[in-house]
Order: C-alpha cells, then sequence, then structure tokens
C-alpha cells in the first residue's frame, strides 16, 4: 500500500465517502479514506435515512437541506440506484394551536424559496388515509423522501474506488502531526503522508480533533429504530418518525438519548416509539415489529453542521453533522470544491468551527 | 411480576435448572415460547446413550416426560407461548404473551435459550422439500406427518444417523447420505452399522451442488471427485449443525468468547456457569453443550449455584456439588469427544479475559 497521498479522508462513512466520491470526480489524485472499522458498521448503517428538508430551523439552514435534496436525482445518474424516492413529506400536528406555529414556518420558508403547504384535516387525510382521523392537519413539502442508506454509501464507495480511491479499513488513527506542508497520519495498520487532511469522524468526531489539539463540539445522540414485518405498501408519504421502505417494512423512530455511544435498545422506549407510531397511524396497530436497532448520531453542539477548513492549521478541513444522508450530495461537492479551488458555490461561511472556541492549546 | 429466579427456555437444561431452584423453596418462573416444556427432547425417539450417572438410559421423549412431572411437582410458574423480548432500562425483563408486553422482575435468571439449526445454502436451496434435518425430524415424531416419500441426507452425524433410521423406520426411502469430509462424521459406529444394513448408501467425499424442481424439489445433483450424480427425490433434509442462541446474552451485556469446538461465539462463564453479570446464569446448548447428558448437568449446575447465590443453599455445599457435577461433564464428554471437553476447559479458563466485551459500543 502507497504511503505518500495528496488527500488523506479520515472516516467512509456517509460523509467522508461523499467526499473522496466528489473529490475524485474532479481530480483523480491519491486519495485515502481511513475507517477504524468499515463504512456502514456505525452511523451510516443504522439510519431511517430521510432526505429531509421540512421543519429544519433556522430557515437557512433549511434551504441548505433543500439544495442538497435537489442533487439526489443527478447524484443517482453518476452513482447508480439509491432507491431514492422523493416521496414529499407530510408532519401531522394534532392540535389547532400548532396551525399557528406552522403558518409561521411556511411564511419564513417562502422567503427563501421553499414551499410548504399547511394542509386541513381533509386535506392531510386525503393525501394519506392512514393517519390517525384526529389528525388537526399537517405541513407539507414535496422535495422530502427517503434513500437507501446502505445503498449509498456503497455507490459513493464503489464509484470513489473507480476514480482510484484507496480505503483503508478496521484501521484506526491514532497519531496526527503536522510537519511543515505535511500531515503524517499514524494509523494501526502503518503510517501515512499526505498534503490536505479531513476529518469526517461523525461522532468520533471530538476525539479526532483531539488527536490535532483541536475541540470538534460533536455530541451523540442516540436514537431507538423499530422495524415491523413487510407490509402492503400503504404509506404513500415519508411522514415525521414514520416511513415505508422499498420492501415493505416500516420504520419508526422518534426518540433522542444521550447515552454516549452505547448502542442498546431498551423496552421502555420502544414501547414509547411503538405507541407514538400508533397515534400517528392507528392501522399499525396490527403490524409485528420484528426487530429494533439503535443508532449513534453526530449532533454538533448547537446543531448545525461543522464545515470546511481549521483556522490556524492549513488544509485541515474539518466535515461533521447531523442529517448526513440529506446533506452528503451537496456537503461533498462542497469540500471538493474547497479543496481544489479554496472557494465553494454555495457559502459555507456559517458553519465555520470558528465559530465556537475551538483551539485547546 | 416478581420472581426469585426466571429461567429462560424449557428445554432439558433449563427444566433441571427449574428442579434445582424451585426444590429449595425459591420462587421460580420459567418462560418458554412453544406451547410444550421439553425443547427438543419431545420428538427424540432414539434412546439416548450418554445420560448421567444418576440417569437411567431413555428415549428422549420419556425424558422430556419425566423431567416435565418432576417440574409440575413443584411450585414452578410456567409461562408457555411466551417469549422474552428485551429488557427494560430498570433491568426488568420484558415478556410478550403475542398480544402484550410485561416487565418481569428477577433476582437471577438462568439462560437456556438452546441453539438453532443452520442451515447449508447451495443454488435452489430454498425450495420446498428442502429441510434441516431437526425440522424432518419434528414433522416425523412430534407431528406424525412424513416428510416426504424419497429423501437425501446431507451430513453424517450422529444425529443425522438417529433422523436416517427414523426416517427409514417411518416408511421414507433414505436414498442416500452425503458427506464433504473423507469419513464419517458420525461417532457411534453401532449406529453407522444399522444405517449400512438398512441398505443406505453413505457418499464421503461428496457435496451437494444444486437442486431442481418447479415449486418444489425434484432433483439434486451429487458431485463425487468431479463426477455428476442427478437423484430424483422429494426431499432432502440438511444437517448444518447448530449454533447457540445469543440473543440474550447480547441485550444483557454478557462478555464472548470463541470456542470453534462449542459451535463458535458462546458467552464467557465460569466453573458456576456463571456469566460475567453477577445475576446471570446459563446452561444447556446456549454454553455451547451439545449432548444430551450435558445438558442436563449444567441445568442442574447453574441451578445449584442460582440458587446458592440467593442463599438457598450453603456456599460450601454448592462447591462440592458443583465439583462432582463437574467429574460428569468430564466423563462425558471425554468419552463423546476429547476435543469438546479441552475446548471447555480452556473457554473456563478464559473468564477473565474475554475476547468480545463491547459488542454495543459503536
Amino acid at each position: 500500500m502507497d504511503t505518500n497521498y495528496e488527500t488523506i479522508i479520515i472516516g467512509g462513512g456517509v460523509l467522508g465517502s461523499s467526499i473522496a466520491y466528489h473529490l475524485s470526480d474532479c481530480k483523480k489524485d491519491r486519495i485515502l479514506v481511513l475507517d477504524q472499522k468499515f463504512p456502514l458498521a456505525g452511523t451510516s448503517g443504522s439510519t431511517q435515512a430521510w432526505i429531509w428538508v421540512h421543519n429544519k430551523t433556522p430557515s437557512w439552514y433549511a434551504e441548505f437541506n433543500m439544495y442538497s435534496a435537489e442533487l439526489f436525482p443527478y447524484l443517482a445518474k453518476k452513482i447508480g440506484d439509491v432507491e431514492y424516492k422523493q416521496t414529499g413529506g407530510l408532519s401531522p400536528f394534532f392540535n389547532e394551536a400548532d396551525r399557528e406555529k406552522a403558518l409561521q414556518l411556511a411564511k419564513a420558508y417562502k422567503e427563501i424559496g421553499i414551499k410548504i403547504k399547511v394542509l386541513s384535516r381533509e386535506e392531510a387525510l386525503e393525501k394519506e388515509p392512514s393517519l390517525n382521523p384526529n389528525v388537526a392537519g399537517a405541513t407539507y413539502s414535496s422535495i422530502d423522501g427517503n434513500v437507501n442508506p446502505f445503498r449509498l454509501v456503497d455507490r459513493y464507495m464503489r464509484a470513489a474506488k473507480k476514480n482510484g480511491v484507496q480505503y483503508s479499513t478496521f484501521n484506526k488513527v491514532t497519531e496526527i502531526q503536522k510537519l511543515h506542508d505535511k500531515f503524517i497520519v499514524v494509523s494501526e495498520k502503518g503510517t501515512f503522508v499526505c498534503k490536505n487532511l479531513i476529518l469526517a469522524g461523525g461522532t468520533w468526531s471530538r476525539e479526532l480533533g483531539k488527536l490535532v489539539d483541536i475541540n470538534i463540539p460533536v455530541n451523540q445522540v442516540r436514537g431507538q429504530i423499530l422495524v415491523t414485518e413487510p407490509l402492503k405498501p400503504f404509506l404513500n408519504y415519508t411522514i415525521s418518525g414514520v416511513r415505508q421502505t422499498f420492501n415493505g417494512e416500516v420504520l419508526i423512530g422518534y426518540s433522542m438519548e444521550k447515552e454516549g455511544f452505547n448502542r442498546a435498545t431498551t423496552l421502555d422506549l420502544i414501547q414509547e416509539t411503538a405507541n407514538m407510531a400508533v397515534h400517528y397511524i392507528p392501522g399499525l396497530r396490527k403490524a409485528k415489529v420484528v426487530r429494533a436497532f439503535s443508532g449513534i448520531r453526530a449532533m454538533p453542539e448547537d446543531g448545525l453542521p461543522i464545515l470546511g477548513s481549521i483556522p490556524g492549521i492549513d488544509r485541515l478541513y474539518v466535515a461533521a453533522t447531523h442529517s448526513g444522508m440529506t446533506l452528503s450530495p451537496l456537503i461533498g461537492t462542497l469540500m471538493s470544491e474547497l479543496i481544489l479551488d479554496g472557494e465553494t458555490s454555495v457559502p459555507i461561511d456559517r458553519y465555520s468551527i470558528s465559530r465556537f472556541d475551538s483551539l485547546v492549546r | 411480576m416478581e420472581t426469585d429466579v426466571l429461567i429462560i427456555g424449557a428445554g432439558p437444561a433449563g427444566l433441571t435448572a427449574a428442579v434445582e431452584t424451585a426444590s429449595r423453596g425459591l420462587d421460580v418462573t420459567i418462560v418458554e415460547e412453544s406451547l410444550s416444556m421439553g425443547g427438543q427432547l419431545i420428538q427424540q425417539t432414539q434412546v439416548l446413550g450418554s445420560l448421567p450417572s444418576f440417569y437411567q438410559p431413555k428415549r428422549g421423549f420419556e425424558l422430556a416426560q419425566r423431567l416435565r412431572k418432576l417440574v409440575e411437582d413443584t411450585s414452578v410458574r410456567c409461562l408457555l407461548g411466551h417469549r422474552v423480548i428485551g429488557f427494560y432500562k430498570d433491568g426488568s425483563v420484558g415478556i410478550s404473551d403475542e398480544a402484550n408486553v410485561f416487565p418481569l422482575k428477577a433476582k437471577k435468571i438462568i439462560v437456556a435459550t438452546g441453539a438453532a439449526e443452520k442451515a447449508i445454502a447451495f443454488p435452489k436451496w430454498t425450495l420446498p422439500g428442502i429441510m434441516t434435518i431437526g425440522a424432518a425430524q419434528t414433522l416425523l415424531n412430534r407431528d406424525f406427518v412424513l416428510p416426504g416419500k424419497h429423501a437425501v441426507i446431507i451430513g453424517t452425524s450422529d444425529f443425522a444417523m438417529d433422523v436416517a433410521l427414523q426416517l427409514s423406520e417411518g416408511g421414507v426411502q433414505v436414498k442416500a447420505m452425503v458427506e464433504k469430509s473423507q469419513t464419517v462424521l458420525a461417532r457411534d459406529t453401532e449406529k453407522v452399522n444399522q444405517v449400512s444394513k438398512m441398505g443406505i448408501p453413505v457418499h464421503v467425499n461428496s457435496s451437494i451442488k444444486e437442486a431442481r424442481g418447479i415449486g418444489r424439489v425434484e432433483e439434486i445433483d451429487i458431485e463425487q471427485r468431479e463426477q455428476i450424480m442427478t437423484i430424483p427425490l422429494d426431499t432432502v433434509c440438511v444437517d448444518g449443525g447448530r449454533s447457540p442462541i445469543l440473543d440474550v446474552f447480547y441485550q444483557l451485556e454478557c462478555s464472548f468468547g470463541y470456542q470453534r469446538e462449542l459451535g463458535g461465539w458462546i458467552p464467557q462463564y465460569n466453573p458456576f456457569f456463571r456469566t460475567d453479570r453477577e445475576d446471570v446464569f446459563l446452561a444447556g446448548n446456549a454454553a455451547g453443550v451439545s449432548s444430551q447428558g450435558v445438558l442436563l448437568v449444567t441445568g442442574i449446575i447453574a441451578g445449584i449455584n442460582a440458587s446458592e447465590s440467593l442463599g438457598a443453599l450453603s456456599k460450601e455445599e454448592a462447591e462440592i456439588k458443583t465439583t462432582s457435577l463437574w467429574k460428569e461433564i468430564e466423563t462425558l464428554e471425554t468419552k463423546l469427544d476429547p476435543d469438546v471437553w479441552n475446548a471447555r476447559i480452556r473457554h473456563v479458563q478464559n473468564y477473565e479475559h474475554p475476547v468480545l466485551t463491547d459488542q454495543f459500543i459503536s
């Protein structure tokens, strides 16, 4: 295996692999992806994988998500079928009081060009007849949908490899040094040298940051997800918390817990989640839940992506975010632009790590 | 609901554990997903040869009846048709009766979940008529249904020999037994002789290449030294061995070790058949035990030591009993297969140094 690279990406999840693909698609120039386990072993492989724009706040963050969601049809043409479905997204509400909030959200979104409809009870039930008839209404956006996360990451990886990107897996990075204009990356399986270094460690970003004395304020959030037996296709839309996959299984998940890296499931939350699902879609009461799993998600301290170069260390970059599935095509594109051209077609200054007090030393 | 000892699984190991604990006055609950007690013993019509010295040789279903009787004579609470489906944050066990889920608080848990058969994959292996060898035996001996008329058995373990004889006696024509190794795997030469007396051909150095059929299996190709032999049939019984059922141990965050001879990954346990969790014991197939006699002994050991941990018997007495029961295991296992016994000793010695401890850490 070579030891000398132009660019090394630490982390081969949906973000790292997207960056590897997009970068190699612009310039095939000795790229290495290091993963402490294997792509899809962590967060990217344990998600409901919505492509979700609507009800994200502030509105400029929703806009950022929209740009990314819009890239999916084009992405599928380049890397292959990722089972992306633009189903449209529904967020039901059950109190009349929530209608006012929904109208305000719709207004704020409208100013930046995201169309959200606030549906009446009848309109919501007409669109999605299996919703609880006690629903008061719903917000609806046509841009939302979902994707098969396994296909997405696998396709990124295959396309990247086709472009000459190398992957070294089950290979944890233990030490990073900056020497003149090069990074020395020490890993369990060897030492590598590169000019550009990208930290895309997801939930492990904080640990990676410590290797370069930078505080990357990303926390872990656990989500427990239930999977039903395959049911006949009956859900027309991606509904907040519930979606039906291609093969008929319904994925259900609402929870966010602070449990560090512990991926266990608990019956307390499984039951709570099931009750929530039945409240939204009463017909699910008859469905059999066949399994439950947990995923550990990356959650930056203020909820917003941390993207771009790291001030003070030339050619060191970070990409860490929640909603990695939705944002991966855009972040992959923008990070490639940043590395190759020094500027991005969509501004990312808002997402700079410099908004935090990040230097440890 | 509360109980002193929860036993998961009412197979032979779970039942002996239940007798040991309940007979010492403890409040014992068994959860069993099927509707009857006895586990896989129910459909074993052969005489079980290698039972512990304190048992008379018996047929499997007779032993199941006896164990069931012993349990019924105690005050054990038997939740048949119930399953453990998870754990609550406070440690309570979540039990489902398929309609509702309720919590059960147990001071000690004995996991006796058994093992699941492994299938062997080959082209068209999902055609109806192709089944595991245990499934064929269950159809024949428990449900009194012939799995078919003309069968081939893939595998030559002792269990495969038993089932070959039972199928033949039941009226199924066993056309061949197929073994990919150079020799027959069964250690019981008497059984192997019986099979050959029945006129069942055994092909060694052979493997199944593919199955064919429309809607159900109609013929298979057996490859032997690059020659293909096509056999018309309606039933294929595959013996892929068994692997311990470990889900509960994962949920309980127990540590694991790997012993190929014991079935692969199994929970780490000490001589008292306790896992690295103070309140979790185990017995039987789930502990990497596959011979009927040893299953019973491990259930007794787990039951005795769970009782000791609840103060129902003295430490000294428990140790004396445990030591003499380990002698039984040694006698039985060295006779059946010394490699298994050696692996068991290694596994217990590794107790302090488990290989896998953080399976839930991403």
